[in-house]
């Protein structure tokens, strides 16, 4: 059986009688990456929030490492790095005393300070004070701040906030490595789905508070599959034709479309059609890429 | 745990002027009373004649309670920003630290720095007595008292101005409060109020039952905050 990380039941936040979280499932297994997506607003910090016990759920229970948060949360919080929203620091401070500050409540070994600055490339602007860092270094002292308790499971919402495109990718490939060299655990919240797509092997879709897609990321991209589209002389005439012979279709106008995309369906379709007087005109595959699937699923019910 | 907290703020105080705020309040009334003391140094030596380091005490103490109280507020809303201001809230209590650890730390610190500054008056006291000539036969006991007392009969609004101070994000309404508070301390409305009691507390003769209400109101209050702040959503 496969061991939960997260799991959460039933998982709700109201905030003056309207739901920020409703209902959410949410099953995060060991060394897994997972994508979690929504628009604004859809419930993502409120999430990550009631996970790391700041806010109280209104309903419904949160698991992590397999103990009830409620009872065992610092227990749990000593083996979490989190960071939430856009970054935390003490702004007089240099980010070595930032991390010091830290390290001083969690008891992780002092050589892990430059450790961390190390791996997020801070190394260089240890010294200096936090406030005069540009977004993008205090976002990289926010991810240095949840990698120094060595966590084994480590909640990120929006990490790649303010990034230039190195940076993003910097952080992609560390956060790639995670499980991989050190076993561990990642929750990593997005606005996008192409940020997390190389990296997480499972995503968790959320509107408006609700869990609307929850699986691995390969089940994602079949569902992405694309579809052919035929310009035939009769749309209409032609789409009676395939449904005889056993191949649904639709039409838009001047255009044929069928769901399959293989060698041996298609050019079925077209033996058909030719076989019964329709000239073919144009046979084009449309690949529906990921993005718009993602696009469609976080949009639908939108626009009330 | 609690005493990792406290490590950890002092830490984040670093750069923050703080010994100079430590010391502020006690110069500045050593600072009143000297010049008070030089201008009508003949006419003040014959009125104490009796007991010139007891009117010199006496003079110091009617101004120790609205010090102590601004300090309070100043201190109070200082440890506060210092998370508020960027909203470290969300980093700091989703470490493996209990919320009243760090609620307590914050009550501590704010204590320690107090605790220094009537020391630093006791000492100010002392040199100031000598200075003008008083002797050295020192009313020890007394000198203590001058800051402590009061100190210790303010914990309940220390107690309550930390906790609005930590808990509201918009420091105006405490630091106001704190400044009414803190002129209103110098009248001695009423024994039950507990804003006169720092005022009393040094000058009442049954001086022990304001520093037990103090010291027992705090501890209530306190423990309030405390439940409060645990319980509480944290943005
Ligand atoms: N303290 C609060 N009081 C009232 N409503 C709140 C509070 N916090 C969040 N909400 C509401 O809950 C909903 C979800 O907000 P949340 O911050 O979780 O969204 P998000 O998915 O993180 O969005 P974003 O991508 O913009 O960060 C929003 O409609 C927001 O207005
Ligand atoms: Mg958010």
């Amino acid at each position: 059986m496969k061991e939960w990380i997260i799991e959460t039941s039933g998982l709700s936040k109201r905030y003056k009688g309207r739901y920020a979280v409703s209902n959410l499932n949410l099953k995060i297994g060991r060394g897994e990456i997972f994508g979690f997506l929504g628009p604004n607003g859809a419930g993502k910090t409120t999430t990550i929030r009631m996970l790391l016990g700041l806010i109280q759920p209104s309903g419904g229970n949160i698991q992590i490492f397999g103990q009830p948060l409620r009872r065992n949360r610092l227990q749990i919080l000593r083996r979490v790095g989190s960071l939430v929203e856009y970054p935390s620091y003490y702004g007089h401070l240099s980010a070595t005393d930032n991390l010091e500050a830290i390290r001083r409540i969690i008891d992780a070994p002092k050589n892990r300070i430059s450790e961390v600055l190390d791996i997020v490339g801070l190394s260089k602007e240890a010294k200096r004070p936090v406030k005069g860092f540009s977004l993008g270094m205090k976002q990289r002292l926010g991810i240095a701040s949840a990698l120094l308790g060595s966590p084994e499971l480590l909640v990120l919402d929006e990490p790649t906030n303010g990034l230039d495109p190195a940076g993003i990718l910097e952080i992609r490939e560390l956060i790639k490595a995670m499980p991989r060299e050190h076993g561990i655990t990642v929750l990593i919240s997005s606005h996008l789905l192409s940020e997390v797509e190389q990296m997480a092997n499972t995503v968790g879709i959320i509107r408006q508070g609700e869990m609307v897609f929850q699986d691995s990321m390969a089940s994602l991209r079949e569902q992405a599959h694309g579809s052919m589209a035929l310009r035939v002389s009769d749309s209409m005439k032609a789409m009676r034709v395939l449904a005889q012979s056993g191949i649904p279709s639709q039409h838009e106008g001047a255009l044929l479309t069928i769901g399959q995309t293989d060698d041996e369906y298609v050019a079925r379709a077209v033996r058909e059609l030719v076989a019964s007087g329709h000239a073919v005109y144009r046979v084009e595959e449309r690949r529906k890429s990921l993005e718009e699937l993602f696009l469609r699923i976080v949009g639908e019910g939108r626009g009330l | 745990m609690m005493l990792k907290a406290m490590h950890s703020d002092w830490l984040k105080l670093k750069g923050k002027g703080l010994w100079f705020l430590v010391c502020l309040g006690p110069v500045g009334l050593i600072a009143m009373q000297a010049l008070n003391f030089g201008l009508r140094y003949d006419y003040l030596k014959k009125s104490y004649a009796a007991d010139l380091w007891g009117g010199l005490l006496n003079n110091i103490a009617v101004f120790v309670p609205i010090a102590l109280l601004m300090g309070i507020t100043i201190l109070c809303s200082l440890l506060a920003n210092i998370e508020h201001h960027t909203s470290s809230w969300k980093q700091l209590l989703a470490l493996p630290i209990s919320r009243t650890a760090v609620f307590f730390s914050k009550f501590a610190v704010a204590a320690i720095m107090l605790g220094v500054s009537c020391i630093v008056l006791a000492l100010g006291s002392i040199a100031l007595g000598l200075g003008l000539g008083f002797g050295w036969a020192l009313p020890l006991a007394d000198i203590a008292k001058l800051g402590f007392y009061p100190f210790i009969a303010a914990l309940p609004l220390l107690a309550l101005l930390l906790w609005m101070c930590l808990t509201l994000r918009n420091q105006a309404v405490p630091i106001t409060l704190g400044v009414v508070l803190a002129v209103l301390s110098m009248f001695a409305i009423a024994e039950w109020l507990p804003l006169t009691w720092p005022l009393l507390a040094y000058k009442a003769q049954k001086q022990e039952i304001f520093l037990a209400a103090g010291a027992l109101g705090g501890l209530v209050v306190l423990l309030a905050g405390m439940v409060h702040f645990a319980r509480r959503d944290v943005d």
